[in-house]
Formats: structure tokens, sequence, C-alpha cells
């Protein structure tokens, strides 16, 4: 299942991101983001990794933002 | 899905038809001119609006060569590292309120719109009619005629047997892979910064992609009616040109276009450079009382 969703965003990062400029204003890409947000919580990290498009914005600075992995929530 | 592109077709349709309602008194409202403009017209007014967007891009890469010292700092300091390279980066644009990248923005605002026109202008080709939107089926009957240099806009390269859409669509292909083409090029040989060996990979991609892409439209191209090749023929080409300006006047620190830039700086300011040795560090004396050259961003690694 996991797979079949990061599947297609290896190959988008494989053979279509490096066509284009790089335009990414956070750290990660999304691409990359939603590689991990859907390996690490599934389903939900699609949803992640579309709130993270929206984002990505004109109106956004940007910055460095991971996904929260499940152990950083628990533990500390 | 039909509810949220109903108000794009209804939005773009709208467009259309006011243009083209506009234009009707000057060319005649069955004439292919009218509604070939009308298409044209659409896609100057998308790309309009999205001019702030534009503008606010190349402000924040303005500022950002005030940052340059900083960003060779950070290049130097994280040299092997790519990750916290990149990381540094971006806390740095945002420190400084400022981010020089784009986002994904304008291309994902401008889908819709494609689609949505896609969806009209292929109605509008169908055998009989279909409209959407606003257009009424007298609208759709009169556009179906009109004509694109003897071609029906409505026509496609398979769906006609006509040598005059083939001829007419044929070029539009032709001219919409070699816009997709020099766009890509012009970026990948003037705007990038240069990439070192450890992008080698990279760079090979981009390279087939650059071949890929105009063969891919080349492809899909022969099912699009000729309205839908006059819209992106037309946005190809703006897009080129407004690349050619950004790269021209506010090329990306580290681009080749960014050293002719600063090359020529110095030669209206009375300092030779004699081409390629801007990538040493000048002697003191060399520049008397002139801004530091900037020096690529990369240098050749060893």
């Amino acid at each position: 299942m996991k797979f079949l969703l990061v599947a297609p965003i290896r190959f988008y990062q494989k053979w279509f991101s490096p066509a284009f400029a790089p335009r990414c204003k956070y750290y990660p890409s999304c691409s990359a983001y939603a590689v991990t947000a859907i390996e690490e919580y599934g389903i939900k990290g699609v949803a992640m990794a579309a709130w993270r498009l929206v984002r990505c914005n004109p109106w956004s600075h940007g910055g460095v933002d991971y996904v929260v992995m499940k152990s950083q929530k628990a533990g500390i | 899905m039909g509810s949220i592109l109903n108000p794009l077709y209804t939005a773009v349709s709208w467009v259309i038809i006011s243009i083209h309602g506009l234009l009707s008194p000057i060319f005649g409202s069955a004439s292919g001119v009218t509604w070939s403009l009308s298409i044209i017209g659409l896609v100057i007014l998308i790309r309009i609006i999205l001019i702030p967007l534009f503008v606010k891009q190349i402000k924040s890469q303005r500022a950002l060569t005030a940052l340059q010292p900083q960003m060779k700092a950070i290049q130097t300091k994280y040299k092997d590292d790519r990750q916290k390279q990149s990381e540094e980066m971006m806390k740095l644009y945002k420190e400084h309120k400022t981010n020089p990248l784009a986002s994904c923005f304008p291309i994902l605002a401008q889908a819709p719109i494609f689609f949505a026109l896609f969806t009209v202008l292929n109605g509008i080709g169908k055998n009989p009619p279909v409209k959407h939107g606003v257009l009424t089926q007298a609208d759709v009957v009169n556009a179906a005629q009109a004509k694109f240099f003897g071609a029906p806009i409505s026509e496609t390269f398979l769906g006609s047997s006509s040598t005059t859409v083939k001829i007419v669509t044929v070029f539009l292909i032709a001219f919409m892979s070699l816009t997709t083409f020099t766009t890509q090029r012009q970026l990948m040989v003037k705007g990038m910064p240069k990439m070192d060996s450890s992008n080698n990979m990279m760079l090979q991609q981009q390279k087939i992609m650059l071949y890929l892409f105009p063969v891919i439209f080349a492809i899909s191209g022969v099912n699009f009616p000729i309205g839908v090749l006059i819209y992106w023929s037309t946005t190809n080409l703006w897009t080129w040109g407004q690349q050619y300006y950004v790269i021209k006047r506010n090329p990306t620190p580290g681009s080749p276009a960014f050293e002719e830039l600063q090359r020529k700086k110095a030669r209206k300011a009375g300092t030779v450079i004699d081409g390629t040795t801007i990538d040493e560090p000048r002697p003191e004396g060399d520049t008397k009382g002139q801004r530091q050259q900037p020096k690529a961003k990369k240098k050749k690694r060893k």
C-alpha cells in the first residue's frame, strides 16, 4: 500500500523534478516530505503532504520543516 | 469532480465570451480571428493576474544578492554536507523573510484553468458541439465553425482528414514543442547555478527530459483541438519571454547569466575582466573603489 503511494512520487523525483528549476521554499522538498510522511503515517501522510503543498505558497517564507516522527512525538 | 470544476468552466467560458463580445464588432462574431484572439486573451489575462507573484519573486531574488556573503559562508562551511547546506540556506531565507523560490503555486494554479479550457474547447470540438459554462448552444456552434488559418479551431490532427487542419496542427505542435525546448534549454544553460560533479546524475536526467518533453507534447498534441494548441503555444511563448527577462535582468546568483551580468556591469564601470578569471580572487588594487565581484557560487572542486 505504502509502496503504491510512494512509487509515483519517486518516479516524479527521478524523471520530472530535475527538469525544472529548483522551486521549493521548504526543506526538505514537498516530494521528500511526502515520502517520509507516507512511510511513517500511511494514508494520513498523504493528507500531511497535501497540507504541506498548500502551505508552500507565494505568501509563505518557507524554512526547514521535517515530518514529525511518531517516536519524536512519544518520547522526547 | 464536476462540481469542483463547474465554477472554472463558468469562469473560463465567461472570459472567452466576454473578449469575444468585445472583439466581435471589429472582426465579426463568427470570425476565426475573434475566437482565436479570445483564447489568446484568456492566456494573457491569466498571466497578467500572475504577474504580481512574479514581481514578488524577482524582488526576493534581488534581496538575495545582499545575502551573498552569508550564503557563501554556509556553502563553504557545509561543503561536504548537502543536507545541512540546504537546511542552513532555508533558515537564512526565513530569517530574512525572503525566499527566492517560486513554490509550486504558479504551476498548480494554472493547471485547473488549463483543464477547464481543454474541456470547454473539447466540447466545442464535439459533433454536435457540447456547451460548457456560460456558452450558449449558438456560441458553441459559432465557435466550432471559426477558423484559424483556414482550419476550424475545434478540429484535431487525428480527428480530421483535411490537409489544412493537418498542416495547421503540425505547425502549432512544432511551435509548442520548440518553445518548450528553448525555454527549458535557456534555463539549463544560463539560468541555473552551475552544478558540480555530485549532481551529474541530475544533469543527465535534465538532459533526457529536455528532449523528452517536446516528444511527449508532440504525441499528446495530435489529440488536442487547435484552440487548445493556440492556448498552449501562447502560454509557452509568454513563459519564454518572462524567463528571458529574468535571466537577462535578474539572474540567479551563481548561474552563468549572473556572471555575464556582473561582467557587463564591470565593463560599464570601466574595469576590464578577461572572461574566465572571474572565479579567482582579484588582487586588491585591481578593483579600486569598486564593489568586490561576487564569485561564482560553486567552485570547481579539488
